[in-house]
């Protein structure tokens, strides 16, 4: 049985250690010996201290043996994403500046998966600080589409999509900021959510740009991936934004039958891969077939929304990134004589390319005479972009689009040129910058390359969506899939 | 939109060192995507700018003391430190 137990859903493995015919110290030791064979071929971890999960899953046995089991995930393993704190593990950011931080603190999602009693397994890689579709911008290694080791995992949680592809782990967290969840589940023939803005804590997620950054869960079904939303939504005050578990996100919704979706006019057009439009109608035809009412919507403001997000992201970014200084935490130059050279040798040694780019970009967006022409006219856009989503959705219930218009491209194809990168996430932003729920779900392939269909609802309709790709998952083949290793 | 780019003066704002090479290829770069950003100047856009949040159940938490990470693992994570405390390069002269 130990050589299936990576094909297994979470949800299945947990039923399995509820009825005593498995342990978690037996399903660990097997995602250890995986772990073992795979991890150098993918790369999807950046670290996984194999000792603390085998005493954490020992602790999970005990529990479950004096009838103290915490629930659902008790005894599951769940891989989290380096930008997020664990207590005592790496918190690198794939980055120079943070190599050798150990964090001194639990996230509060961390604090939420021991309170349920899950295993917390390893570190997964991202492009550095989170700044990327691809993965490439990580500096401790390269991650591999396990679908085609040519290819990239999409980023900037290509290890979170990667592990759960190459059945490394059940279960994983993401944080998306513009897709960085959504885009490489999409890559990767997984499902990914980004919660309503505020609905998970995101005290102890390293911060890139805080009016769109959110943590959410990923997994190879729909079930699992709510079965993990249900762990991690909690309220807490060290987020002032978290406004806590939400019935009306939370609960299951009504007939998905009956859902009104929207498809908005021109997604399928330009720029589209043929085989990915073909996918995304076939998606749009099956849910016509169940009786959804399908109508197309207006969003006239959408061209913006690629320029509107890299002008608030990198603002953000290039404050929040101040902090990395040499002071108090992460890399400090040696060269250092005054603490401005210091600083300014720390950051330039701690910081690659990416980020670099980004941090010059947002600075110039916030300088002194361009701040009118970029950065306010950006979040005059921005409120433009989430009232047309916002009146969209009040007509429909969910809008529906591509995740990402083309399939997961080759390793370097598109690093010299960072524009061509920031379009991949043309459908994925506008969720980010209106705070919108929204779900990726497998729904084909591209000749061997998954393909994934990109959910949009409105505020705290994450049950909804769920529901929506429920309903396809259930007449689909693509729940479960892993690539062939 | 993007004139007067001034890549010295940007790189000194955001504590970074280039290199001459660095200097040419992120000002192609960033004149490329200011370029992209074009669509901004040219938006008919509102007047007002909102909130990022959807939800506005959110509140601040009350102003009390809560718990903190003590000096001991506050400078285990320093690059330096000395008697408890995170030690930096020297900030006054001797003669000040």
């Amino acid at each position: 049985m130990a050589d299936a137990l990576h094909t297994l859903s979470a949800a299945e493995l947990g039923r399995r250690l509820a009825a005593g015919t498995l342990t978690s110290r037996a399903l660990c030791e097997a995602l250890i010996t995986r772990y073992k064979a795979l991890n150098e071929t993918v790369g999807a971890f950046t670290h996984l201290d194999q000792a603390d999960v085998l005493a954490q899953a020992d602790a999970s046995d005990a529990r479950r043996k004096a009838g103290q089991g915490r629930g659902p995930l008790e005894g599951i393993p769940v891989a989290i994403k380096d930008n997020i704190a664990v207590k005592g593990q790496p918190l690198t950011c794939s980055s120079k500046m943070l190599a050798s931080l150990v964090s001194p603190y639990d996230s509060h999602v961390a604090e939420r998966l021991c309170a349920v009693g899950a295993i917390l397994y390893g570190r997964l890689n991202m492009d550095e600080f989170a700044m990327g579709s691809s993965t490439e911008n990580s500096a401790l290694r390269k991650t591999f589409n396990p679908w085609d080791l040519a290819r990239i995992p999409g980023g900037s949680s290509g290890g979170s999509a990667a592990a759960l592809a190459a059945g490394l782990v059940p279960l994983s967290l993401g944080s998306d900021t513009g897709g960085s969840i959504r885009q490489p589940a999409s890559h990767c023939g997984v499902v990914g959510l980004k919660p309503t803005y505020g609905l998970i804590s995101r005290f102890g997620l390293v911060a890139f740009a805080s009016s769109l950054d959110q943590i959410g869960p990923m997994a190879r079904s729909i079930e699992d991936c709510e079965l993990l939303l249900n762990a991690l939504a909690s309220a807490d005050a060290r987020d002032m934004t978290c406004f806590g578990p939400s019935d009306r996100a939370l609960t299951p919704s009504g007939d998905a039958k009956k859902l009104r979706i929207g498809i908005p006019k021109g997604f399928l057009g330009k720029g589209v891969a043929a085989e990915v439009a073909a996918a995304v109608n076939a998606a749009v035809e099956f849910y016509r077939a169940q009786g959804c009412a399908i109508s197309e919507v207006e969003l006239p403001s959408a061209d913006l929304a690629v320029p509107t997000y890299y002008v608030v992201a990198t603002a953000e970014a290039s404050s929040n990134l101040g902090r990395y200084d040499g002071v108090r935490y992460g890399h400090r130059s040696t060269s250092a004589g005054t603490p401005v050279e210091m600083m300014t040798a720390s950051r330039s040694e701690g910081f690659g390319p990416e980020v670099k780019r980004r941090i010059l970009l947002g600075t110039f967006v916030l300088s002194a005479g361009y701040a009118d022409a970029y950065y306010v006219r950006a979040l005059r856009a921005r409120a433009k972009i989430r009232s047309e989503y916002l009146a969209a959705l009040a007509g429909v219930d969910v809008l529906l689009t591509p995740t990402v218009p083309t399939p997961a491209f080759k390793v370097g194809e598109k690093a010299s040129d960072p524009l061509q990168l920031y379009l991949e996430d043309i459908f994925t932003i506008p969720a980010n910058l209106a705070g919108l729920p929204a779900l990726s779900v497998p729904c084909g392939k591209s000749g061997h390359l998954p393909v994934g269909f990109h959910l949009v609802g409105a505020p705290l309709s994450e049950a909804k969506l769920l529901a929506a790709g429920r309903l396809f998952e259930a007449a689909h083949g693509f729940a479960h899939q892993q690539a062939a290793l | 939109m993007a004139e007067g780019f001034d890549i010295d003066h940007l790189a000194k704002l955001a504590r970074l060192s280039l290199t001459a090479e660095e200097k040419v290829l992120y000002s192609s770069q960033l004149n490329q995507i200011l370029g992209h950003f074009q669509a901004l100047a040219d938006a008919d856009l509102p007047a007002t700018i909102d909130d990022a949040r959807v939800v506005n159940e959110a509140a601040l938490r009350s102003d009390e003391p809560g718990p903190v990470l003590g000096a001991e693992a506050v400078t285990r994570i320093a690059p330096a430190s000395r008697d408890g405390q995170i030690s930096v390069p020297r900030v006054v002269d001797d003669e000040s």
